[in-house]
């Protein structure tokens, strides 16, 4: 017998495997790739992750129907005249300029022209979050809050459920590393979004236009010629970005805590926190003046939720014409890849450093 | 030669060298040296909590040795895990697989995980493990109503997806019932008819001595012997002789140790014990293949066994020898098969342990 120097040159040789085991590449990408889509078959299995997309979808048809009750509310009723003088206690008058404007007589052909002019302008306004660009506008506000908690739970469940339930210990002895793992976790929650994303908010767009139909408002175009359709796709991958963000937020946690628990509970807190925090510290600095004042109002610009609603305000001046940020698109992107290395990288140092026991 | 390096010939599967696992001031696995041969059914022995599946988590890297290495297909573990984990099919404890998803997708899944191709193209092989456990008529249902017993076949099938080179098993029989656990030896058996090498751990005695080779016997984390199972049981074969007489027990009793001091040395201990019928029985500790030749040292002192039996050794007795217990608090009856039980007395740990020879070796039987 003699001492093995062993040496990554050094393996036995393996033997073959039963001609029924078909292995597929093992290059890093294709490792990575197979347990990305093991990762979503184990989503699509999931009673949860079918539960979560109809209570995204549902919310987001509810919204667009709420904000359409008062454009309908405004068809169904007759144009908007003046009332007649003699119903009313204070009638506008050459005497009582203060007064409430009236008529004192039958109206006019004009005077109803006018009333339905205002009908219609009230209805274009009510109904202008139906349409595109508006609609879009909306529904990623829709799914800046739906769909993060909506996320969380899904990023937080994958990534924490594997410890939560002990599956950990089965999947970390079949081959891949545990970077491959956490990559393909990450993968699958990056599809997630995307796909998830693009079909919530096309039925909300979908919905929006079906319920705009009623008003018979037709669409503004001239959101397309002048640069707003790439306005509106950069507006529709930073809002990912932000869902993202939050996404690697439950991953690190749940990584972290080793529980599902860990990751949903972790992130929704830190949500909630940085909204309650940036209030409170605002109000402060108001009290507080000076150097210390400043540094606190400064402190809610690191936060995550005000960057990313900072790419969102600077991408949506281009068509919905709402005024910019007061932070930079490279200010916030800056902060939001800080977070993101720092989320994913503690997540990944967790996960290699640590031992995987009961 | 550095003191670290494992002893290693083209054979060997599995090759630790100091290996060793402290838990802060716990030191749940100490300074262990283990060796499996290709072909092997190697039995990893020894109570709960003497650090059996902390030595399996090390092979399998789930958890990182305190010191030592472990050398497996020739690769070091902690530099090469995903290429010998390929090789591999293990459970680690109580299998646990994803309780939404059918004992088929579960399996999908781990063969996507294990490197197989996804999709239909396993669909043969996935059908064949589950034919293997039994598990056909129940493949389509949630793994989460499945029983003990079906769980842990699910979690063997598993282990056998990729149709590996070393198959490691800790505690395969847990949640079995006896048939079960007859399924599960007869299992053992044809893989290594295959050439399989399996490593299998337990602490039900019979179960190992039943379907291994070779066996390793764990105490308090320490390794207190390593070797052949056949040649371990030799050492705890007895001859056991009934006389007449309570007179005849003691006088034979005398006559067979100093045989002992003189020509029959291979006579390790005398001694009496009674029997249920309160009969003195001289158990005499020798290979059975002497049982002639004991009786003749009687005769010719005129002494005439009224019985004489001679008793295959087990891996039980070979491991109260080896570890001090007795059988009271050291073994039992566990589900019609002999269980260890944790260990009560203290252990002297030094006086257990197989003594160290150079370069980190030990005895092996």
């Amino acid at each position: 017998m003699s001492t093995f120097p062993t040496t990554p040159e050094q393996p036995m040789p393996a033997q073959a495997r039963t001609a029924t085991v078909i292995m597929g590449r093992q290059d890093f990408l294709s490792v990575l790739l197979r347990l990305t889509g093991t990762e979503l078959y184990k989503l699509r299995r999931r009673a949860m992750s079918k539960v979560l997309g109809i209570i995204g979808v549902s919310l987001m048809i509810l919204v667009f129907l709420l904000i359409s009750i008062g454009e309908l509310f405004t068809l169904s009723n007759p144009a908007p005249l003046p009332p007649q003088c003699s119903q009313i206690s204070n009638p506008q008058g050459p005497n009582n300029p203060n007064g409430v404007p009236c008529l004192d007589h039958s109206p006019t052909q004009a005077e109803i022209a006018t009333a339905d002019q205002t009908k219609q302008d009230q209805i274009r306004a009510l109904s202008s979050p139906l349409r595109l660009p508006f609609s879009l506008y909306v529904a990623v506000q829709v799914l800046n809050i739906v769909g993060l908690v909506l996320l969380v739970i899904v990023a937080g469940t994958i990534v924490g459920g594997e410890y939560s339930v002990g599956t950990i210990r089965l999947m970390s002895t079949r081959g891949p590393t545990r970077v491959q793992y956490l990559l393909a976790k990450v993968g699958a929650i990056l599809f997630c979004i995307v796909v998830g994303f693009i079909f919530i908010v096309l039925i909300g767009l979908v919905v929006g236009a079906l319920l705009n139909l009623v008003s018979g408002v037709p669409t503004d175009t001239a959101f397309v010629s002048n640069g707003g359709i790439g306005h509106m796709l950069l507006y529709a991958l930073l809002a990912m970005l932000g869902l993202f963000v939050y996404s690697s937020l439950a991953l690190f946690l749940g990584t972290a805590g080793r529980a599902t628990a860990a990751g949903v509970a972790g992130a929704l807190v830190w949500w909630v926190l940085e909204s309650v925090l940036g209030t409170v510290l605002v109000l402060v600095s108001f009290v507080v003046k000076g150097p210390v004042g400043d540094f606190l109002k400064a402190i809610p610009d690191y936060f995550i939720s005000n960057n990313v609603a900072a790419l969102l305000q600077n991408q949506s001046q281009y068509f919905v014409g709402f005024p910019a940020s007061h932070l930079s698109n490279l200010h916030a992107l800056l902060v939001l890849l800080v977070y993101l290395v720092l989320f994913l990288g503690l997540a990944v140092f967790a996960s290699i450093r640590r031992d995987i026991t009961n | 030669m550095d003191d670290n390096s494992p002893q290693y010939d083209s054979n060997t599967i599995i090759s630790t060298s100091r290996l060793t696992k402290a838990f802060g001031n716990l030191v749940a696995v100490n300074d262990l040296h283990l060796q499996v041969m290709r072909g092997d059914v190697f039995g990893f022995l020894g109570p709960n909590g003497s650090g059996k599946t902390t030595t399996i988590r090390m092979l399998l890297g789930l958890i990182r040795p305190t010191a030592g290495r472990a050398i497996i297909f020739g690769m070091d573990n902690a530099y090469q895990l995903p290429a010998i984990l390929q090789r591999i099919g293990a459970i680690v404890e109580m299998p646990i697989f994803y309780p939404y998803l059918s004992g088929l997708d579960n399996l999908r899944v781990i063969a996507a995980a294990s490197g197989m191709v996804s999709g239909p193209a396993n669909d043969r092989r996935l059908a064949e493990v589950l034919e293997i456990v039994e598990l056909r008529t129940y493949e389509k249902l949630a793994y989460r109503k499945y029983s003990l017993g079906m769980k842990q076949r699910l979690g063997i099938a598993a282990a056998l997806l990729t149709d590996p080179e070393l198959v490691l098993l800790d505690e395969p029989t847990n949640g079995l019932d006896p048939a079960g656990v007859f399924e599960i030896r007869q299992l053992i058996q044809r893989l290594s008819s295959l050439g399989k090498t399996i490593f299998i751990s337990s602490h039900i005695l019979y179960e190992i001595q039943q379907v291994c080779n070779r066996v390793a016997i764990l105490q308090k984390g320490n390794l207190v012997k390593q070797g052949n199972v056949d040649d371990l049981m030799k050492r705890s074969e007895q001859i056991e002789i009934r006389l007449n007489r309570e007179d005849e027990t003691l006088y034979a009793q005398k006559v067979l140790q100093q045989a002992q001091e003189q020509e029959a040395t291979w006579i390790t201990q005398v001694h009496i014990q009674r029997n249920r019928q309160n009969q003195s029985l001289l158990l005499v500790d020798a290979p059975v293949a002497r049982s002639a030749e004991v009786n003749a040292l009687l005769a010719r002192q005129s002494l005439y066994a009224a019985e004489l039996h001679p008793r295959e050794g087990s891996l039980e007795e070979v491991f109260l020898q080896l570890t001090g217990q007795t059988a009271q608090n050291g073994a039992g009856q566990h589900g019609g098969m002999v269980a260890l039980a944790n260990p009560v007395q203290p252990v002297q740990q030094h006086m257990m342990s197989t003594p160290e020879v150079p370069n980190g070796k030990r005895d092996t039987v």
